[in-house]
């Protein structure tokens, strides 16, 4: 029962096999064997055919070619038979010798120049001839024994005339006497090759033969090319000739036993005559030209195979070369495919995944421990050091050091499990089938331990130490942004911890630092991102109301939150240590922005910086700034870093140093938020202080509340007593401004006048006042 | 000088006596004269425009008339008329006795031809062709 599917199969494989067939390997060798196939078929059938039609005409041509010899003997015979009787008749009618005259004058005789008559008496002696001949005496030969018992036509075996060099054949018949007793015989005497003159080689060829056979085996004469023989060896008579009473010759092809020559022999029984003709045609000379086709056509079938072959094996190799190259392109271009995939899943520095396959991973991990309901673990990894190794050794160090974490890290796992490069020195680790917790553990201690060998880097050893926070699924979270994340968070909470140790991640560390941790996280980008930038408020004099300088304040646009308030940031910048690139960027951006200013031939502005705690505690502070001037050109007379009075004091004698350094440098130092941070006047006085800069708080209430406006008034008196220029900020409206003029303020911040703004606008505003300044020296007043 | 002349003279009449052995080929006075060529043809039974005629095989101007006309001795002229005679396209030339029995002969057969030594030649036929 064939179903349409069995059909389709069906069809599908002869299909398929018609596919292989096309194909050249075996395409090429199926037309080369047909085609060789119906070469030597062609061939050998004409060749077949050739020697069929020259067999055929052999055998028809020796058939008729014994008609005709057959006809010319059994003529030549009866000539020669009815002159013995002419002779007898008037031998035995008339008078004895002189017949022979009589009848030659008569022409009655065979010509002379071939025959010879003769007449024998009783005892064999010849008494009368027609013309001279060299048999004299016939006495003991069969001819003549012959006719002594029968009166028959005797023809004589060959005889020899060695003189001549030639045969001679007798044939003779009985005489009688008047009583009719024996009286002797009558002869003709004639050249045994006479018989075969009709030789005729364009027909018989030099090989073939023509011959009169004696029934008793011997040969009267026989004739092949130019040579006439006769007698010799007696031959099987019946062997050669067919049984009398055969009409249709048969043609035998033999060989002849007289003279080993294969023929197409046809013989024939004479009648009347004890002799038979053959007629032979040599197979060798009638199969010569057939033979010659035969050769002519087997070498060029052979040449044709050989060319046909070699074609084809042409073809073959060029099609199998093309194929090849074909595959290699298609090897080629899968192994170019499966690199730029490689390259697409997989860090270049440490070849371990990177975050789009970690990613995939993970996502595969879930789905499995889903469906098995199993747990799953991931691991944050971060070193602890790296930065530090990186600025201090440089990047290529670093790397070397990130391939030897890499490295070890591999080996602390299991094949199953996975380890991926998140980007700077973040790895992440999943280990895909947890039995239990501990197991994660004891992995994250298996790492802590692999990263705090020392490392060899640049022929110095090294040591760093990682920190590690591992999530679980499902417990920590259910998909893999929130494993990752919280993975993450757990990781802080070890740095936290101290670093160089793990934490799992836990609801409770959650809850407590979450939007920090979230920013945190994106902090970390923002640099890279180019996620910050700079506004600038401007401070004026607070008489003129000209412009005197700018404040830079840090603006974070971020992509999903908006602009982030710096006040919302910096603690967590701090905190992490962020604070540091982003503060040299804000300086560097700072500078170069005041710098350009002026190329624009904006007048000099002095710029003020706020320095974190973080900042003003690093070691670097000083060498960066040093570098930093140069790199931008700078005036550090021009850049006033403003520092938190609370800063100050934490550590006088470190702040001291600090602050000479920068002094030393020609920088100008404000304190920022003055008042609030219960500085002793006397530490203060000890201070290379430029400007103090009076807190928010007390300018807001400076109109309204008296307590404010006296200890305003205080401050800005010490200011002048101690030769420090004196700024109010927060300045928000025209009343305050008005205070603070009358108590000899001299510069003054703020919303009044002064929204902070981006660069160009501030540029717009210095440009305008450039050319305001002389008609309305106090617009702002 | 006359001397000279005499002897001139003998050997001029020595040739002439080698002229007269010389073979005649003779043809009726009536007929055409054959060229060498055809005389050829005739003796070997190639041409039957005339009818030939022999002198006796022991005759010695049979031999040499043979080998002038057709240059062939006279066993292959046997061989060639072997042939003719057994395949019977035609009969041997009739053997006469001598150049006198020939010149009659010719003379008395508008067809026939023969060849007879010069110093048989008379009137009563046409020399044909001086075989030397």
């Amino acid at each position: 029962m064939f179903t349409n599917d069995a059909w389709s199969q069906v069809a599908h494989t002869s299909r398929r096999c018609l596919h292989r067939v096309a194909e050249p390997a075996i395409l090429f060798p199926a037309i080369a064997t047909l085609v060789l196939g119906v070469i030597w078929a062609w061939t050998l059938n004409l060749i077949s055919v050739e020697r069929t039609a020259a067999e055929h005409a052999a055998t028809l041509s020796s058939r008729e070619l014994v008609d005709t010899y057959e006809a010319q003997v059994v003529r030549a015979l009866r000539e020669i038979d009815q002159t013995l009787k002419v002779v007898k008749y008037a031998y035995e009618v008339r008078d004895k010798q002189i017949v022979l005259q009589e009848l030659k004058a008569r022409a009655l005789l065979p010509p002379d120049m071939l025959f010879v008559v003769s007449i024998t008496d009783r005892n064999g002696n010849v008494v009368a001839s027609s013309r001279p001949s060299a048999v004299t005496r016939v006495a003991d030969q069969d001819v003549f024994q012959n006719q002594r018992r029968s009166d028959t036509l005797s023809v004589g075996r060959p005889q020899a005339d060695p003189s001549a060099g030639v045969w001679r054949l007798l044939f003779s018949r009985r005489l009688n006497s008047v009583d009719g007793s024996f009286a002797g015989v009558a002869m003709v005497e004639v050249e045994a090759a006479y018989f075969v003159s009709g030789y005729d080689t364009s027909k018989l060829g030099a090989r073939g033969v023509l011959g009169i056979l004696g029934t008793d085996g011997i040969f009267r004469v026989r004739r092949s090319g130019e040579e006439v023989a006769a007698a010799g060896d007696p031959v099987d008579y019946k062997a050669v000739v067919p049984a009398e009473g055969a009409f249709e010759t048969a043609v035998m092809v033999s060989t002849n036993a007289w003279d080993g020559v294969r023929r197409y022999t046809s013989a024939r029984q004479l009648y009347d005559f004890p002799l038979a003709v053959i007629v032979g045609l040599s197979e060798d000379e009638r199969l010569a030209a057939a033979n010659t086709g035969m050769r002519t056509y087997l070498w060029r079938a052979s040449a044709g195979s050989a060319i046909l072959i070699l074609i084809v094996a042409i073809l073959g190799r060029l099609s199998r070369q093309l194929a090849l190259s074909r595959q290699h392109a298609v090897d080629e271009q899968i192994a170019h495919a499966a690199r730029v995939e490689y390259l697409a899943y997989h860090d270049g520095l440490t070849a371990l995944p990177n975050r789009s396959l970690f990613s995939k991973l993970l996502g595969q991990g879930i789905q499995h421990a889903h469906r098995y309901n199993k747990q799953l673990a991931v691991l944050f990894l971060d070193l602890d050091r790296f930065k530090q190794i990186n600025d201090s050794l440089g990047h290529q160090a670093g790397d070397q050091l990130l391939q030897e974490v890499a490295t070890r890290l591999k080996t602390c796992l299991r094949d199953s499990d996975a380890v991926a490069r998140l980007g700077g020195d973040e790895f992440v680790v999943l280990l895909p089938e947890l039995e239990d917790e501990t197991h994660a553990a004891t992995v994250a201690q298996k790492i802590l331990s692999a990263v705090a060998r020392p490392f060899v880097l640049i022929g110095q050893e090294f040591r760093v130490t990682a920190s590690v926070g591992i999530s679980t699924y499902p417990q920590d979270g259910l998909d893999e942004q929130t494993l990752t994340k919280n993975a993450d968070i757990a990781m802080y909470q070890a740095k936290d911890e101290g670093k160089n140790n793990f934490q799992f991640y836990s609801e409770k560390l959650n809850t407590d630092s979450l939007e920090r941790l979230a920013l945190d996280l994106s902090l970390r980008h923002a640099l890279e991102r180019n996620e910050f930038r700079l506004d600038y408020q401007a401070k004026r004099d607070i008489r003129s109301g000209l412009i005197t300088g700018m404040e830079g304040l840090l603006r974070w646009q971020h992509p999903y939150l908006g602009t982030i308030a710096p006040m919302q940031f910096i603690p967590v910048a701090e905190e992490t240590g962020l604070i540091v690139p982003i503060g040299k960027w804000v300086l560097r951006t700072a500078c170069l922005q005041n710098v350009a200013w002026q190329k624009q031939g904006l007048p000099r502005m002095s710029m003020a910086i706020n320095l974190t705690a973080r900042q003003f505690a690093d070691e670097r502070l000083l060498p960066d700034l040093a570098e930093m001037l140069v790199a931008t050109g700078m005036d550090a007379q021009l850049l006033e870093l403003e520092i938190a009075e609370s800063l100050l004091m934490r550590d006088v004698a470190t702040s001291l140093r600090t602050l000479g350094g920068l002094k030393n440098m020609g920088i100008r130092i404000a304190i920022d938020d003055f008042g609030i941070g219960y500085s002793s006047l006397s530490t203060l006085k000890q201070f290379p202080l430029d400007t103090i800069k009076i807190d928010r708080s007390f300018i807001r209430d400076v109109a309204s509340v008296d307590e404010d406006k006296a200890l305003t008034e205080a401050i800005i008196a010490m200011g002048r007593t101690l030769s420090l220029t004196v700024v109010a900020q927060g300045v928000e409206t025209k009343e305050q401004a008005d205070f603070l003029r009358h108590n000899a303020c001299d510069e003054f911040q703020g919303f009044y006048l002064n929204v902070p703004m981006p660069a160009e606008q501030i540029a717009e505003l210095l440009r305008t006042q450039g050319h305001s300044q002389d008609n309305h020296p106090r617009a702002a007043a | 000088m006359n001397k000279q002349i005499a002897l001139l003279l003998v050997g001029l009449l020595s040739t002439g006596a080698t002229f007269g052995a010389d073979i005649i080929v003779i043809v009726h006075p009536t007929a055409a004269a054959p060229t060498k060529e055809q005389v050829a043809d005739i003796y070997l039974g190639k041409s039957r425009a005339y009818t030939p005629l022999d002198q006796t095989e022991a005759s010695p101007i049979r031999a040499e008339f043979y080998q002038k006309v057709t240059g062939r001795d006279l066993t292959q002229v046997k061989s060639a008329w072997s042939r003719i005679v057994f395949t019977g396209k035609g009969q041997p030339p009739r053997e006469l006795l001598d150049s006198a029995a020939v010149k009659q002969a010719v003379a008395a057969d508008p067809k026939a031809i023969g060849y007879i030594d010069r110093s048989a030649l008379d009137a009563t036929v046409k020399a044909a062709l001086a075989l030397n």
